[in-house]
């Protein structure tokens, strides 16, 4: 029935855990559905989670708020990794606040009132308070383009999901170093914000860009 | 004085011979003052007076014998009203005894035993004539109760098809149809009747000059009430025969709530609107309110029409009339609101077609990446939701967000549970509801101690939540069955292997079954209809029915002989097993459904279900509906005795070739729901 030639990119049910999302790469132009970033984002992402220039670099014709809003989901939703594994660690009893460095206790900005919440407790409300902004039908209604002021929005969620980095690298560095080496994803997020301007440097307290700069230059070398 | 002096001078005048003289001697004295002419003209002027005076008299008696004349008439108008109305009362209930005797002998073949069966018409006529005034009322009421009864058991019977429409819904849709007709026909005599009777006729009873009305016109009255009945006479054979095309139960008392409740809602044009409205409270209870506001309807116009004295001109007459159309006025009057109005039009065209449409009413948007599989709480308003993204979702429809759009409101998730390191692929929950269980391309199912609804989405973290794992399976877990009587869990993964699990005992893995030489599971089911066995589906087209105690293969649905393209191109996404009957439907990758017989392993069925691939199915609680979901981004309602698609949604966006990965019935409520490769899951009612 279905033409051969067409490459159906689909993970069907039976699929082994190896082959899932394991199909020949399609081009963005070629790419024709409303989902089109996030499917680029996710096949560049796969093809090696390393290579963060080529997952940051927007192809030429993309709307940059959009490019933007996709990214963060995804960082969103790989964070949730970071979290599954803190889960496990990171009890209210050690953890009783969230906070990085000695310098700021974080407080929770899912309530109404902002309180010091356990750190397991922060992370999870500002991933799952994140998951609510950005999906929310007011804010972002459309995932292909985005209002100016929506865009606006995207700068604090950033900060806020950025310490879930910084706290699980100051207190639960094993994990940190183990989620950090299988997703590369502190590092992509710090190139992200710097490049987007969505975090201004001094609260990017993970020592991760000078790694990446070391990186870099090796790679160039 | 001057009365005394006029007597004097009267008596003297009557005995002019005896009195004269004795006058004629004092007059000089005492009265000078009078004289002949002028008592002469005093009289004449008296005698005018009284003369003009007694005209007067006769002038008002003349008016009142006049305003009698005219009383009399009007009461001779309303008698001759009143007789005609009995008249065609009469008529209008020996007809539907006929029908109704016609129509009981057509279906049972034997006669109904009813009443006086006599033509009523002299017996009604000459009992008016008797005593128009004493009987009169008594006798209307009765026959007004009568007939009144008889068109309120012909309404049930009509709605009776409506509830039928819940089972037989082709059937009904084409009775549908023909009911539509019946009810433009009423339509059309209505007017007719209003026309002929309540506005021509009522006119002429309230003219001054009554009292002429003619034999002639007596005539044409009784002509005008003849042509009514047979109008109406045709309109209630055509629902005669309407009943008669439908399987009716007459003894089924427990369905008759609902049945009316039907008519009301085909005739009553707000009810779409209401249905919409409140389906999110028990589906029962509300087919049951509207009826009860129904009934009362009903009753309450009866007593007026009992209440009338025989003299109440006015409200006899039209009152009485309009109450009688009431019942068919408002099916005619609400179809013409119906076609007037357009976008109602569509609701209830699709409303009289299929008793229920869906319509999306929730949107689930919190998930990141493609929402794999959801399932409904037993009982509760709520769902959970698994996805690509690596969580679960716990949705509270009772608790939503105020949408932009008012067409479906936002819910936002109350938990969200996380514990799988990658993409959750399939769901399932226990029949308490308090447990859940999900399967991941990790290889494990995880299982949650699923938290109160009503729970604060950023409350503190309870570890209670995440109740452990069932580990076993060394590849992506695709499909997972919960049996509610068993207490038992199937799953399926792509390590080839399915596998039952006990799911309160210490070691939770009761039986693997190795079916690698069928293929890859892609989907398991319990088979409901008989007590020990599943049946799961292969990447291969293979479908098999196991034993669960043994493990062996009891029917191999005959895939082999479909015809056509290579077995991956019919890869089985989903099977699903029909609540009560021995029925497997399968949904393929080739855009079929396809229905087998357990026991023979035969093909009852294949249809081309979508545009593209069927992704997933779902049988509805009672075992009537067919939901399946495709690539094709819609999903479709089937009915499942006849196979026909009742509805199609589209409901999801594509993200790569991929739309709609889910779709699933709660078990007991009115809602259905979507899961989308777009992250979005949509519920409907």
């Amino acid at each position: 029935m279905a033409d051969q030639n067409v490459v159906l990119r689909r993970n069907r049910p039976g699929t082994k855990a190896e082959n899932f999302y394991r199909w020949c790469d399609e081009a963005y132009e070629e790419m024709d559905s409303t989902l089109v970033v996030q499917q680029y984002i996710q096949q560049t992402i796969r093809l090696d989670h390393n290579n963060i220039d080529t997952i940051l670099n927007a192809p030429e014709t993309q709307d940059e708020g959009v490019w933007k809003y996709e990214h963060l989901r995804q960082f969103c939703m790989e964070l949730n990794g970071l979290a599954v594994r803190l889960q496990g660690e990171c009890q209210p009893s050690t953890c009783t606040q969230m906070t990085a460095t000695e310098q700021w206790i974080f407080l929770c900005a899912a309530h109404k009132t902002p309180k010091e919440c356990p750190a397991i407790d922060y992370t999870r409300h500002t991933l799952d308070g994140a998951a609510c902004l950005l999906n929310s039908n007011k804010y972002f209604p459309s995932r292909v383009s985005i209002k100016e002021s929506s865009v606006a929005k995207l700068g604090s969620v950033c900060r806020r999901v950025y310490r879930i980095f910084s706290h699980a690298y100051f207190h639960h560095r094993q994990i940190f170093d183990e989620f950090e080496s299988e997703t590369t994803l502190c590092r992509r997020f710090t190139v992200f914000v710097t490049k987007y301007n969505l975090m201004s440097r001094d609260n990017l307290i993970v020592p991760i860009l000078e790694d990446e700069s070391a990186g870099q230059g090796e790679s160039e070398a | 004085m001057d009365e005394a002096s006029s007597q004097n001078q009267l008596g003297g005048s009557a005995n002019p011979a005896g009195v004269a003289n004795r006058q004629n001697l004092e007059e000089p004295s005492q009265r000078i003052q009078y004289s002949i002419p002028g008592i002469l003209h005093f009289i004449q002027h008296e005698w005018a007076r009284f003369e003009m005076e007694r005209s007067q008299w006769e002038l008002e008696r003349a008016e009142l014998q006049a305003k009698i004349a005219f009383l009399n008439g009007e009461r001779k108008g309303q008698e001759n009203l009143k007789n005609d109305l009995v008249r065609r009362i009469k008529m209008l209930e020996y007809a539907l005894k006929q029908e109704r005797a016609k129509y009981h002998k057509l279906k049972y073949g034997t006669d109904l035993v009813q009443g006086d069966m006599n033509p009523p018409v002299e017996e009604g006529g000459e009992e008016v004539r008797v005593d128009p005034d004493a009987i009169l009322s008594t006798n209307t009421n009765v026959s007004w109760k009568q007939s009144r009864h008889l068109l309120r058991q012909y309404l049930q019977e009509i709605g009776y098809t409506d509830t039928i429409i819940d089972l037989r819904s082709n059937r009904v849709r084409s009775l549908l149809g023909i009911d539509g007709g019946g009810n433009e026909e009423n339509h059309n005599s209505t007017p007719a009747m209003n026309g002929s009777d309540t506005t021509k006729r009522m006119p002429d009873a309230n003219r001054w000059n009554v009292t002429k009305k003619t034999p002639s016109c007596l005539e044409a009255q009784i002509q005008d009430a003849e042509r009514a009945v047979i109008d109406n006479f045709e309109f209630l054979r055509s629902e005669g025969e309407d009943a008669e095309g439908m399987e009716m139960d007459d003894d089924d008392e427990d369905d008759e709530p609902e049945e009316e409740d039907d008519v009301h809602r085909l005739k009553s044009p707000k009810v779409p609107k209401v249905a919409l409205d409140v389906d999110d409270v028990d589906g029962e209870s509300v087919d049951l309110d509207p009826d009860f506001r129904f009934l009362p309807d009903v009753e309450d116009s009866s007593p007026g029409v009992l209440g009338f004295g025989p003299g109440s001109r006015r409200v006899y007459g039209p009152g009485g009339e309009e109450d009688a159309l009431e019942g068919l006025g408002e099916l005619a009057q609400l179809t013409v609101t119906n076609e007037a109005d357009a976008t109602y039009d569509q609701i209830s065209s699709t409303k009289e077609n299929f008793r229920k449409t869906w319509t999306a009413k929730y949107t689930l948007r919190s998930h990141f990446d493609g929402v794999r599989a959801l399932c409904f709480h037993p009982q509760e308003p709520t769902l959970i939701t698994a996805s690509e993204d690596a969580t679960l979702k716990l949705w509270n429809l009772q608790k939503t967000v105020p949408a932009k759009k008012s067409a479906s409101l936002d819910v936002e998730p109350v938990y969200t549970f996380r514990g799988h390191l990658g993409p959750v692929l399939c769901l399932a929950m226990s029949g308490d509801g308090d447990k859940c269980y999900s399967g991941g391309i990790d290889g494990t199912i995880r299982i949650w101690n699923i938290p109160s609804s009503n729970i604060d989405p950023y409350d503190s973290y309870d570890p209670c939540v995440v109740g452990g794992s069932l580990p076993g399976h060394t590849d992506a877990v695709w499909g997972l069955t919960y049996h509610g009587q068993r207490q038992h869990l199937l799953s399926c993964a792509a390590d080839s292997t399915v596998r039952l699990w006990s799911t309160d005992a210490r070691s939770p893995l009761l039986y693997t079954y190795a079916v690698e030489k069928d293929g890859i599971p892609t989907s398991v089911d319990f088979v409901y209809e008989s007590s020990n066995q599943f049946v799961c589906s292969f990447n291969t087209a293979n479908c098999v029915i196991f034993d669960l105690e043994t493990g062996k293969p009891v029917t191999r649905l005959d895939t082999e002989t479909e015809q056509g393209s290579s077995s991956i191109s019919r890869q089985i996404n989903r099977v699903v097993s029909h609540p009560t009957l021995p029925l497997t439907i399968t949904g393929h990758e080739d855009r079929h459904i396809r229905f087998w017989d357990n026991n023979s392993g035969r093909l009852v069925q294949s249809m081309v279900a979508h545009l593209d691939s069927v992704t997933s199915l779902a049988v509805d609680p009672n075992g009537l509906y067919l939901l399946s979901g495709s690539h094709d981004c819609s999903i479709r309602l089937w009915q499942l005795d006849s196979k026909q698609c009742v509805q199609e949604i589209t409901a999801h966006r594509k993200k790569f070739d991929e739309s709609i990965f889910d779709v699933a019935f709660h078990p007991s409520k009115p809602f259905i729901a979507s899961a989308g490769a777009d992250a979005l899951a949509k519920v409907f009612v």
